[in-house]
């Protein structure tokens, strides 16, 4: 490469790397490397511990119940939200490429506002509703007299979690139609038609012609929801706070780091290499699965042709 | 695929959209209401319309103050995303040099990484660089963290189109920067639409890291704004409402105003995932 180009590449290249390495690559190295030390966020690393944050966060009498509860709740919102998103995300998208583009538009616009909406309003707004005394979907329950249904759903140990996992669908499920729809429209439309021909019906099609020609598409959309599911946070902390309540049922990995790093009601053992070493964990949680997910995406689209 | 008989979808997906939009706009209903009205009747519009409630929640919660913070982090974090993104992923796009990909699959590896998870050493690096309780540290956690997705999508976009008017510009005499600026930049416009919504959407709408990073309510956005006036008047929904309207009101104008092209691009393949 000449001089003078390799000098236009670093000028063009140079704004982005050293702003992405300085706030992404640096502090995620430093994590692996605070991990490391029991340290509490103040002065020189000092004390080396080798993996001993480790090894309290995954088999410490005190720590090890906390954290393996987290994941299995990040993981069990995980499977709620893929639920969620394959009935109304794929189900809408489904709907939406049968009816007039245009006004398919406009419905597509409809479901993606509540995206654009600060999780803060979308949190308060159904507190509001869900309001055990006089809120609006118990007084509902009431007057159509079923008692039964008419649970403390966020106060519940129970239903918490699938309360909050409905209440986030409700308000992320415009971006996986807008990418269930993209997907749909590039469906041939003589498969479709010759499955037709062959005597299919509408279900029969859908799951043996349509479905394997989404696949890398709905795997991509696992793969997002899985990211989002372990980085769940915002709706938990303002709904439940810091202590993820009702005594921790909703607690998972984003509000117990949030506790080890910066203390707050409901925290058992604070610290900066404990909460790294909860971090890094978190992080080869997300990275393997994402990596395998990622792979199984390019083996199912590499199928298709 | 047009249905046979397209009454259920239509149905299904009015459904769908009632769901969506009545919480919403009964939200902005009772946040004109007197307080008994709105414990006791949801869902029914306002006998009489308080506009006192938002007077008082716009002075009590300090709303103004919060609202010029958010703005200010949203927009230049957009605006150098924006800026750098492009630049990067026309180099990384356009130019064969050693570390094309691995710098490629450097940006690209942040897509998977909980953000909030690197938090403790992005706080330990503000208060090293003095920048704790200042603007200007949320801002570069959200340009550095936005340039993932950013670069992901346009260095696609770039690549899925052909090279000819660049080549003829460059065999023409003109310099690279030229080049960028007349003719990629031009061309890569639908994408970074949505490289700005998306982005602005997530700065504004933001919790995490502005209760972590900043501290001092005069430098605070109003995602955790709103969450301490809230702790402050737990019970009187009718000053929360109001706030809440308003700290919703500027994310829904920039998508209604930028709502048709970003859905366009969005599914006309602009994004391959």
């Amino acid at each position: 490469m000449q001089r003078r180009t390799r000098l236009v590449v670093i000028t063009f290249l140079a704004p982005a790397v050293l702003l992405y390495a300085s706030f992404i690559v640096y502090p995620f190295v430093s994590s692996i490397r605070y991990s490391l030390y029991n340290y509490d966020g103040v002065g020189p690393l000092t004390d080396f511990v080798g993996f001993k944050n480790f090894s309290y966060i995954l088999f410490s009498h005190a720590f090890a119940g906390q954290f393996w509860r987290a994941v299995w709740h990040n993981f069990y919102f995980f499977i709620l939200s893929m639920a969620l998103t394959t009935v109304f995300g794929l189900g809408l998208a489904y709907l939406l490429v049968r009816v007039r583009e245009s006004i398919s538009r406009w419905f597509q616009v409809i479901y993606f506002v509540p995206m654009v909406v600060p999780p803060v309003v979308v949190a308060y707004l159904w507190a509001m509703y869900l309001e055990p005394n006089d809120g609006a979907i118990p007084t509902i329950l009431q007057d159509l007299h079923l008692y039964k249904l008419n649970i403390p759903f966020l106060g519940s140990e129970v239903w918490a979690l699938p309360t909050i996992a409905v209440i986030t669908a409700w308000a992320g499920m415009g971006l996986p139609i807008l990418i269930f729809v993209a997907a749909l429209i590039g469906v041939p439309n003589e498969v479709i038609e010759a499955a037709k021909a062959d005597g299919a019906s509408q279900f029969r099609t859908f799951v043996s012609v349509i479905f394997p020609i989404i696949k890398p598409t709905f795997l991509t959309i696992t793969t997002l929801n899985f990211v989002g599911a372990f980085g769940a946070f915002d709706y938990i902390y303002i709904m439940e706070g810091t202590q993820a309540g009702p005594n921790y049922a909703t607690d998972v990995i984003g509000t117990l780091f949030y506790r080890t790093a910066f203390g707050g009601f409901g925290t058992t053992a604070q610290g900066v290499g404990l909460a790294t070493a909860l971090a890094v964990l978190g992080f080869v949680i997300v990275m393997a699965v994402s990596a395998i997910l990622v792979l199984l995406q390019k083996r199912a689209s590499a199928d298709l042709f | 695929m047009q249905a046979k008989r397209p009454v259920i979808s239509y149905l299904l997906l009015i459904l769908c959209a009632l769901v969506i939009v009545l919480p919403l706009l009964d939200l902005v209903s009772l946040s004109f209401k007197d307080l008994p009205g709105i414990v006791g009747h949801p869902f029914s519009l306002p006998e009489k319309i308080y506009w006192s409630n938002y007077a008082t929640a716009w002075s009590d919660g300090r709303l103004g103050r919060f609202l010029i913070n958010t703005a200010i982090v949203s927009v230049v974090s957009v605006a150098v995303i924006i800026l750098f993104s492009s630049m990067a992923a026309y180099a990384i796009a356009r130019f064969q040099f050693i570390g094309n990909q691995l710098i490629y699959l450097g940006f690209l590896a942040g897509l998977a990484l909980p953000i909030q998870m690197i938090a403790v050493p992005l706080f330990i690096l503000m208060r090293q660089l003095n920048l704790l309780d200042n603007l200007i540290s949320v801002i570069l956690v959200y340009s550095a963290s936005g340039m993932s997705f950013s670069v992901f999508l346009l260095v696609n976009f770039i690549r899925s189109v052909p090279k000819d008017i660049e080549d003829s510009a460059l065999i023409d005499g003109a310099g690279y920067f030229h080049v960028f600026y007349r003719i990629i930049l031009p061309l890569i416009r639908p994408s970074l639409t949505t490289v700005a919504l998306l982005n602005f959407v997530s700065a504004w709408n933001g919790l995490f890291f502005p209760l972590v990073l900043l501290s001092n309510p005069d430098h605070m956005t109003v995602a955790v704004g709103v969450l301490s006036f809230i702790g402050q008047y737990a019970t009187q929904w009718n000053l929360l409402l109001p706030s809440l309207v308003i700290v919703m009101l500027p994310t829904l104008f920039v998508f209604i105003f930028a709502s048709r092209q970003f859905i366009r691009n969005m599914t006309a393949g602009a994004v391959k995932l």
